[in-house]
C-alpha cells in the first residue's frame, strides 16, 4: 500500500462491502448501526468479515465477535487498528 | 414403539480417541473428568491460529495394527474405525462362521469428511509441488465410504454396508441406520460408527475461518466459553437384534431402544432449538420412555455462544419440569469435538454411566451462565443410578440425530 488510507476512505470502502453483504443501499448505513439491525445473519457476518480481511489484507483477531451488538462503527476502529498494526509493523516493506 | 419390533442390543464397542486406543482408556478418561485438549500438534502448528485440539496421541503407530498390504489402502480415518472395529468384535464375541452369517451382518460407519488427510496430501502434491501423478489408491483412501467397506471386507462382512454423511451428526445417524436396517429384519448383527482424521492444514484454516474454535479450551455451558476444539478418532460398537445376542448368551451392554431424527430447515450453520427438540421427543417415543424416566442426557455440548443455550432450551421443552432433575453433560469437555465420530465417542460415555452408575462430567466449567441452566455435573463425575438415556448429536446443515439407550 503506498500511502496510509484516511478514515474517510476506509469508511466508504467499508460502507460498499457492507451494503453488498446487507442488501442496502450504502448511504442508508449509519455508524450506530449494529449488524443485527442491518439484517447481517452470523454466517453472513463471518463472510462479511473475511471480506473485510481480504479487502484490506489485515487479520481480525480471533474471537468469537457478538453480532447482535457490534456495530459498523466497531468494524471501521478494529479495521483501523489493524491496518495501523500492520503498517507500523512491516514499514519497510509498504 | 410397536411391541412386534425387534429390540436392538449393544454387545461390543471399541474407541480410539484423544486418550488413546480401547474403549475402556476413553471411559476411564471421561470417568476421571481429565480433558484431552492438549496444544495443537501440527507441522504447520505456528502459522494457524488454532492453538488447542483434542488428537489422538503420537504413540498411535498405524504399521502396528495393519500389514504393509493392507496400509496402503488406508487413510487415517480407515485405520481408526478398523481398529475400534476390531475391539468391538472381539468384545462381543461374535465370529462370523457361515456365509450365511455374514450376508446377515450389516456395516455402517458414519464420517464427516472422509479421507481429509489423504486428499490434503495429494492436492499438496498437485498444487504445491507440481507433481503430475498421484498416488493411484487416493480415491480408494479418500472416499467416505471406504471405512465401511473396509470393515466389511476385515470380517466377510456381505449384508447391507454404506458410509453416512452428516457433519457432526454422521455417527448417530450410522447409529440409527444399523439399528433400522436389524429392525426391519435386514439383518441381524450390525457393525456401526462414526470415524475421523481431520487435522490438516487445509481443514484447520477453513476451520478457523468460520471463528467457531476456542483458543483455551473447550468448556461447554460455562458463561466463559469460547468455542468447539476439534478432535479424531473413531467409535465402532456390535448392534444385534435383542434374541440374537441372548440366543448366544452375548453380554448386554445396553438396549438401544429408541431414534429420533430430524431436520431444522432453516439456517445453515445455527442451531434451531426446535428441531433438537424434536429430535430427543422422537427418540424417547420411540423407546417408549416417559421423560421422568430419564437419569441422563449427553449433550452435544459444543461449547459454541450459539449450541449450548439453544440446546438447554430445547432440553426444558421436551422434559419439562424432570428437565431439572437430569445430568446433562458435555463429553467434548474432554475427547473434544471429532465431528463424525463425536456422536460414538459419547456413546462410549454413556454406556459406561449406564453400566456403572457413573455420569460422566462437563469438564472445564468454571461460571455458571443464567442462559444455560441445568445440571451440568461440572468437573466431577457423579455416582448415580442411570437407568436410561440419551445422546444427543446434531449437525451444521441443521441435521439432528438422537439415541435414546436403556440399561440392560
Amino acid at each position: 500500500m503506498n500511502s496510509p488510507l484516511s478514515d474517510e476512505t476506509i469508511r466508504q470502502q467499508v460502507y460498499d462491502i457492507i451494503a453488498k453483504e446487507a442488501h442496502v443501499e450504502a448511504p442508508a448505513l449509519r455508524p450506530d448501526a449494529t449488524l443485527k439491525d442491518l439484517g447481517v445473519g452470523s454466517l453472513e457476518a463471518i463472510e462479511l468479515i473475511f471480506d473485510l480481511e481480504e479487502h484490506f489484507d489485515i487479520t481480525f483477531p480471533e474471537s468469537q465477535a457478538s453480532f447482535d451488538t457490534d456495530t459498523v462503527q466497531n468494524l471501521l476502529d478494529a479495521i483501523r487498528s489493524a491496518l495501523d498494526e500492520k503498517s507500523g509493523g512491516a514499514e519497510a516493506a509498504a | 414403539m410397536n411391541g412386534s419390533v425387534r429390540r436392538v442390543a449393544i454387545t461390543g464397542m471399541g474407541a480410539v480417541s484423544a486418550f488413546g486406543e480401547g474403549a475402556h482408556v476413553l471411559w476411564q478418561g471421561l470417568r476421571s473428568g481429565a480433558s484431552a485438549i492438549r496444544p495443537l500438534r501440527h507441522e504447520r502448528a505456528a502459522d494457524v491460529r488454532v492453538r488447542v485440539a483434542a488428537q489422538v496421541p503420537e504413540s498411535f503407530d498405524p504399521t502396528a495394527h495393519f500389514d504393509e498390504r493392507t496400509l496402503p489402502l488406508l487413510d487415517r480415518t480407515a485405520q481408526f474405525a478398523l481398529l475400534a472395529a476390531r475391539e468391538a468384535v472381539a468384545q462381543s464375541g461374535m465370529a462370523w462362521d457361515s456365509d450365511a452369517a455374514k450376508r446377515r451382518a450389516a456395516v455402517v460407519i458414519g464420517t464427516g469428511v472422509g479421507g481429509e488427510n489423504t486428499q490434503n496430501e495429494q492436492a499438496r502434491r498437485l498444487y504445491a509441488d507440481n507433481a503430475t501423478r498421484l498416488n493411484p489408491l487416493t480415491i480408494v483412501r479418500v472416499m467416505p465410504n471406504a471405512p465401511a467397506s473396509q470393515v466389511s471386507i476385515a470380517y466377510g462382512l456381505r449384508g447391507p454396508a454404506f458410509g453416512v454423511v452428516s457433519a457432526c451428526a454422521s455417527s448417530n445417524h450410522a447409529i440409527a441406520q444399523a439399528a433400522l436396517l436389524i429392525r426391519a429384519g435386514l439383518a441381524d448383527v450390525a457393525i456401526a460408527g462414526g470415524t475421523e482424521a481431520c487435522f490438516t492444514y487445509g481443514a484447520l484454516r477453513a476451520w478457523e475461518a468460520m471463528r467457531v474454535l476456542a483458543d483455551d479450551t473447550c468448556r461447554p455451558f460455562s458463561a466463559n466459553r469460547r468455542g468447539l476444539v476439534l478432535g479424531e478418532g473413531a467409535g465402532v460398537f456390535v448392534l444385534e437384534a435383542m434374541e440374537h445376542a441372548q440366543a448366544r448368551g452375548a453380554v448386554l451392554l445396553a438396549e438401544l431402544a429408541g431414534l429420533g431424527m430430524s431436520a431444522d430447515a432453516g439456517d445453515i450453520v445455527a442451531p434451531d432449538p426446535a428441531g433438537a427438540a424434536a429430535a430427543m421427543a422422537q427418540a424417547l417415543d420411540d423407546a417408549g420412555l416417559a421423560p421422568g424416566d430419564v437419569d441422563y442426557v449427553n449433550a452435544h455440548g459444543t461449547g459454541t455462544l450459539a449450541n449450548d443455550p439453544g440446546e438447554t432450551r430445547a432440553i426444558r421443552q421436551v422434559f419439562g419440569p424432570h428437565a431439572d432433575r437430569l445430568a446433562v453433560s458435555s463429553t467434548k469437555s474432554m475427547h473434544g469435538h471429532a465431528l463424525g465420530a463425536s456422536g460414538a465417542l459419547e456413546l462410549v460415555g454413556v454406556l459406561g454411566a449406564l453400566r456403572e452408575g457413573v455420569v460422566p462430567p462437563t469438564a472445564n466449567f468454571t461460571t455458571p451462565d443464567p442462559a444455560c441452566d441445568l445440571d451440568y455435573v461440572p468437573n466431577t463425575a457423579r455416582e448415580m443410578p442411570v437407568r436410561a438415556a440419551l445422546s444427543n448429536s446434531f449437525a451444521f446443515g441443521g441435521l439432528n440425530a438422537v439415541l435414546a439407550l436403556k440399561r440392560a
